[in-house]
């Protein structure tokens, strides 16, 4: 992941400092912040320091001094006080991380302490080797240096340099003005770094160890009813995938645990007859102890065959060790690499670790030494050799430093390849562990797991016992803890524990490195007997409880099943009869639909839709079978009928709305000098009178309109006698409208219903001076060819005039406008009067309208200028027809995909039309997205409880709120464009195939696919809500189709077998 | 691939003494398309771009910011849907709030008329710990495009005293105006409202939210 630069790479020096310039910018967006040691920010300190260092001047003074950095930002920050700031500041941090540790020591060693992380806290040891890029990069100044190093390249770089390079120099420099604007951050500290990790850091992890867990996902989960519980194997299971995912954390480094050493390729025989297996060789520390960890690549990739046997056949090789079971390594250093083996306390050797060749081995013990400090130690100690680092200690005589007689057996070689360490405790009893060879060699691989399974299985049990008072808790909680440290710290296995009950068990009461004193007697066997008493108890509570708990869980079911049947079609339609559906509906099967309509049977169609979707290059012609535009069967008559009808209608439409906006436009010119003059004084009366009002100004209605209005406030105008003059006048309509820049999206838009106060009275009452009627007639309009603009500036300086007066009079003009209000009908088509009131509400929807189509998808290629503009016609048509309801947000983002994919006006309106009968329930006064809601609660009860468990747990989310965005536009926003299209013509087949809530079990399925990480990360409503928005466009839509149809098929069985 | 995240050393915890953490809930609220998506793309990442769609339901964005020496302010700034009148579902947004935004047009009257509604909204469903409402500073946006001479500014003033705001700013996402200076007006509220109600219930939320400060330093001196 991390761009490899080398100063070699001439072709790529710019290329990849860009792209660590990219995945920063990335970070930036995705995870809000960057993170100082996110390693995209370490890539980008070395990939600029290795352009910085390229062809240096080396007779420049102090060039020649080893760190070259350091001198380089010295000499630039002498004649540039920026730079002389970051020394200033580099200096303080290399005295601090100095100060903390003990021993003086130089620069040079500085940059090895990778091992030693926890031990200078504030600086990580990659920070410390870019100390002086990183700094300046963090102050936000790095930019400015280079750039002034760019300025004065001849002073300090050769001819041919790269930041001599009349291009790549400033390139470079340019390339970092982005970053330094970025806000670099250590205060999400180093615990939220790891534990608050993106979306898409979370999939990633989930989707290494999911290769184990996934297999027991959705069916195995304790869920729908219609599986029989076997709970029993079940819940074994579960632990088993809880601790493979609890086992791919711990390979990450977090809060608890650092990450010491890491090395991949690391060979492990896991068995005698096998070959020996590449994994990945970790070493961590965690506050009291030290772990070992090799798991083998194939659990490492997550690229694991499906079958389960292969996959627990790996989960068994991977090792688990806890140094504190180790007492001694022996090393062999050979020509193809090192190898490693682990002895522990009873005397068993792990399966020996092969490190590839390379000193590998040396970094390993060197990082193990950092580890152990300081209560450990290897005996005998690394060298620390000059320049060299850590060496192997150079001992003539085998074995000299072993004084222990036990180590006789060893099999140490007489070469100096061949060492033989062992881990000590100074201070501690270990010394004197007296180790049992049994020489059972690397038969053993993997007990070490069953070895800590075991402990947390009585350590789990103790602490139940304890917390049920079944006896004084203190009590039990020494024997507890005298049990662990007794029979299971030293590492006795519980196969050992039969054979050695009553000897080896006082052994290792005398071995053990508890810190608790220990009663003198050995009092092991006397605590087994209550124990048993204690488990039998333990085990009758269990079982009754569990059987009430089954008992309440039917009862519930039963009801459920009731309102779940509802919500889906009872018939089962199968994918695969009569034939196969999974390729969907092709060009092929729809000309022979076309051919054959009186035969071909609907629901035949619908089927393949459902299991297969639409071939992308038809769907201009499903789409509207689809959405109901068109009856499956229609002749090539009967459609063409059905759109000319809804041609006619569209333009009629059309010029109803247009013909109000011109009227709207009109007010709005008027009203902004009278805003303008208004805005300081009137504010403060203004509030006084809003501050008690309702709070839905969108249905705010001026009063004195309340009072009087006599006029019909349809906003549906009654259609026309004689259609075809309606169509006739469009486009006059449009071109006078194409004159009026106020049509333009960006215009700024004056306050709609403030305005009303003032405005517009005075705006009507000039437009009645000039002897037009209030009653707005197209027809008029394209007679007398007036320019709506000219009397419109005629009227704002009447207006002005009007204005010291005004407010006095407004009531009475009022009034006065609206009795004139129902005037002649001279034309068929738009004779409308438009009461005050509805104006306002056309006002306000139109400004909505506009500011939701000017930010609709403009990403998206198919949204130029032009076509917005056909959108909003769309959109204010539809919404022209439905003012009751009003624009709503989302709507836009509903119309969208139906004009990419229609791309004609009438036909897209038509459809959306269609389309909204259904999900205009959704917006706020349709009530359907409360049903969702408890629909969803019911389904995740019956099909997830777990998963409803915790959400209701975290801060109760139950309601489903996270879900809104998904039900109220069918998931546009979740998906790619692609996408939507995919999904959206599956839910419309859905209702005639499966499930009429179809959207329901997508929303499922996109909780289900991520029950695991919800899980996991234990999310409350912040995080889903974060999470899901994060995750929005990076969903793999068909998984989701297919989980979704397959919950919908569960549960139409589970109504079936009732 | 991704395991190269696990050998990334981040030992990097805060190495200063007696380090105070907080995070704060601060709700961004307005009419629609009064630029509420913008104000917070240009105070957390520093961009303004045309390119927003209309935001629907909430959105999320994280802000830190170095307060002092030894405080640490994490702010989550919920953006919310300027048409949302899904009343129950506001009041789960607005849950445990400490501070607001409320953002008007300056181009556009009614945005300011809407303010009292939002106002009002977020009073009747949210309230701090000790029963007051929670700090709101009013954000007069898009003032690079103000048309004339400006607000009257003592009837602003007093507008905020009569509707409970602790503040106003005029504001431009456009051209980074005033927003840096809005939200630390904003957080300055905030964190004296925490001194003056120290209030067990106050720290519930924090724990809540926060890691323990002191725990973190234990285990940075104990490894």
């Amino acid at each position: 992941m991390i761009a490899v630069w080398t100063p070699l790479q001439m072709e790529g020096v710019y290329q990849l400092p860009g792209e660590s310039v990219k995945q920063i910018m990335e970070e930036a967006v995705t995870r809000k912040f960057v993170h100082e040691d996110s390693s995209h920010v370490i890539a980008l300190c070395g990939v600029v320091e290795a352009c910085l260092l390229h062809l240096l001047k080396r007779r420049a003074a102090g060039f020649l001094r080893t760190d070259k950095i350091a001198a380089l930002f010295t000499k630039v920050g002498k004649t540039y006080d920026v730079a002389g700031e970051i020394c200033k500041t580099v200096q303080d941090l290399l005295q601090q991380v100095d100060g903390r540790r003990p021993q003086p020591v130089g620069q040079e060693s500085l940059k090895r302490q990778s091992s030693a992380t926890s031990k200078a806290p504030s600086l990580t040891p990659q920070a410390i080797k870019h100390i002086w890029v990183r700094t300046a990069l963090i102050e936000r100044v790095l930019d400015k240096i280079v750039q002034y190093i760019v300025d004065n390249c001849s002073k300090y770089y050769e001819k041919e340099a790269l930041l001599a390079d009349p291009v790549c120099g400033p390139i470079l420099a340019c390339l970092l003005v982005g970053m330094c604007a970025l806000e670099y951050t250590k205060l999400k500290t180093a615990d939220h770094f790891w534990t608050d990790p993106s979306a898409d850091e979370l999939v990633q992890r989930h989707r290494i160890h999911g290769a184990h867990s996934r297999q027991d996902s959705p069916s195995k989960r304790p869920a729908l009813g219609i599986r029989k519980r076997q709970s029993s194997g079940n819940s074994s299971e579960d632990r088993f995938a809880a601790s493979a995912r609890d086992y791919v954390e711990s390979l990450h480094q977090n809060s608890r645990t650092h990450l010491l050493y890491g090395k991949n390729n690391v060979l492990v025989q896991p068995k005698d007859d096998m070959e020996a297996i590449p994994g990945y060789l970790s070493l961590h520390q965690s506050a009291d102890s030290l772990t070992l960890k090799w798991t083998p690549n194939q659990l490492m990739n997550g690229t694991l065959g499906d079958s389960d046997l292969e996959k627990s056949i790996y989960w068994d090789y991977a090792l688990t060790v806890p140094f504190s079971q180790v007492v001694c390594l022996h090393c062999h250093q050979r020509q193809k690499g090192g190898t490693l083996v682990l002895v522990s306390q009873d005397g068993i050797q792990r399966p020996p670790l092969h490190f590839p060749p390379g000193g590998h081995l040396l970094a390993f013990l060197s990082c193990l030494e950092n580890g152990l400090l300081p209560r450990g130690q290897l005996e005998p100690p690394l060298w620390t050799q000059q320049g060299k680092g850590k060496v192997f200690p150079k001992l003539r005589k085998r074995n000299s430093h072993n004084r222990s007689v036990d180590l006789e057996e060893m099999p140490v070689a007489e070469m100096a390849a061949d060492y033989v360490f062992r881990i000590i405790y100074p201070g501690h009893r270990h010394e004197n562990i007296t180790i049992n060879y049994h020489h059972l060699a690397a038969s053993r691989s993997a007990s070490v797991d069953d070895d800590e399974e075991e402990e947390d299985k009585l350590h789990a049990m103790l602490s139940m016992i304890c917390s049920r008072n079944l006896t004084d808790p203190k009590r039990m909680k020494e024997i507890g803890d005298m049990m662990e440290t007794q029979g299971f710290r030293t590492g006795l296995l519980p196969w050992q524990l039969e054979p050695c009950s009553q000897g080896s068990s006082c052994l290792s009461c005398s071995t053990s490195s508890s810190p608790h004193d220990l009663p003198s007697g050995c009092s092991c066997i006397h605590d087994r007997t209550p124990l048993k008493m204690l488990c039998e108890s333990m085990k009758r509570q269990i079982v009754s409880r569990a059987f009430y708990g089954w008992l309440a869980y039917c009862r519930h079911l039963s009801t459920v099943r009731v309102h779940l049947s509802a919500l889906v079609n009872h018939t089962i339609i199968p994918p695969d009869k009569p034939t196969n559906a999974a390729e969907g509906l092709t060009q092929e099967g729809w000309s022979k639909y076309q051919k054959d309509k009186k035969n071909y049977k609907e629901l035949e169609l619908l089927r393949r839709v459902y299991y297969g979707g639409v071939q992308h290059e038809i769907r201009k012609e499903v789409w509207p079978f689809l959405l109901g535009h068109y009856k499956f069967g229609m002749t090539k008559k009967e459609m063409d009928r059905v759109d000319e009808e809804i041609m006619l209608q569209y333009k009629k439409v059309m010029a109803e709305w247009k013909a109000c906006e011109t009227i709207v436009k009109l007010r709005e010119k008027e009203s902004q000098p009278v805003t303008k003059f208004s805005s300081g004084s009137s504010i403060d009366s203004h509030v006084q009178r809003l501050i008690h009002r309702d709070s839905t100004i969108s249905n705010d209605v001026f009063i004195s309109v309340e009072e009087m209005d006599s006029v019909p406030q349809e906003p549906k105008v009654p259609a026309g006698p004689s259609l075809a003059g309606g169509s006739v006048d469009v486009p006059t309509v449009v071109a006078v409208l194409e004159q009026q820049p106020s049509v333009e999206f960006d215009s700024p838009d004056s306050g709609l219903p403030s305005s009303r106060n003032y405005s517009v009275t005075s705006g009507i009452l000039s437009s009645i001076d000039d002897g037009q009627s209030v009653c707005f007639e197209d027809g008029m309009e394209e007679e007398g060819g007036t320019d709506p603009q000219r009397p419109g500036a005629e009227q704002a300086q009447k207006t002005k005039s009007l204005e010291s007066d005004s407010s006095v009079t407004e009531e009475s003009l009022c009034s006065l406008v609206e009795s004139r209000a129902p005037a002649e009908e001279t034309l068929s088509v738009c004779s409308a009067a438009y009461t005050i009131e509805m104006l306002d509400t056309v006002a306000l929807n139109l400004h909505r309208i506009d500011k939701d189509v000017q930010r609709c998808d403009r990403n998206y290629w198919y949204f130029t200028a032009e076509k917005l503009e056909k959108l909003r016609n769309i959109m204010c048509s539809y919404v022209w027809e439905h003012l009751d309801v009003g624009y709503v947000q989302g709507m836009c983002d509903l119309l969208a995909p139906l004009m990419v994919i229609l791309d004609k006006d009438e036909l897209a309106y038509s459809c959306f039309s269609h389309l909204m009968k259904r999900m205009s329930q959704n917006f706020p006064n349709g009530g359907a997205m409360d049903t969702h809601f408890a629909n969803m609660r019911s389904l995740i009860q019956i099909l997830d409880s777990e998963l409803f468990e915790l959400m209701h747990q975290n801060g109760d989310y139950t309601h489903f709120y996270f879900c809104y965005r998904w039900f109220l536009l069918d998931f546009k926003r979740e998906l790619l464009y692609e996408d939507v299209f995919a999904v959206w013509e599956v839910i419309w087949a859905a209702k005639h195939i499966s499930s009429e809530h179809f959207v329901l079990f997508i929303a499922l399925a996109l909780v289900e696919l991520y029950r695991e990480i919800i899980r996991d990360n234990n999310m409350d409503f912040t995080d889903i809500i974060k999470f899901f928005n994060e995750m929005a466009e990076h969903h793999n839509a068909q998984e989701i189709l297919q989980i979704a149809r397959d919950l919908v098929c569960r549960v139409q069985t589970l109504i079936e077998n009732k | 691939m991704r395991m190269a995240g696990g050998e990334r050393s981040g030992g990097g915890s805060t190495g200063a003494a007696e380090c105070r953490e907080h995070l704060f809930k601060i709700l961004v609220i307005g009419e629609l398309g009064v630029g509420k998506t913008s104000i917070i793309k240009r105070y957390v990442h520093q961009l303004f771009s045309q390119h927003y769609r209309a935001t629907i339901g909430v959105d999320f964005a994280l802000k830190v910011l170095n307060w002092d020496n030894n405080t640490l302010v994490r702010l989550q700034l919920w953006d919310i849907a300027g048409q949302e009148r899904f009343g129950n579902m506001t009041r789960v947004y607005y849950k445990e709030a400490v501070g607001a935004l409320v953002v008007f047009d300056v181009t556009r009257g009614s945005t300011f008329d809407a303010v009292c509604k939002w106002k009002h909204d977020l009073d009747s469903k949210v309230l701090l710990p000790n029963g007051n409402p929670v700090p709101a500073v009013l954000l007069a946006n898009k003032c690079d495009q103000k048309k004339d001479g400006g607000q009257n500014l003592s009837s602003m003033d007093q507008f905020c005293k009569d509707g409970g705001f602790v503040g106003w700013f005029e504001t431009s996402a456009k051209d980074n105006i005033n927003i840096d200076e809005a939200t630390r007006f904003l957080v300055e509220h905030i964190l004296a409202n925490l001194k003056t109600f120290p209030s067990e219930e106050n720290d519930v939320g924090h724990i809540k939210l926060d890691p323990d400060p002191l725990k973190a330093e234990s285990r940075s001196q104990c490894c």
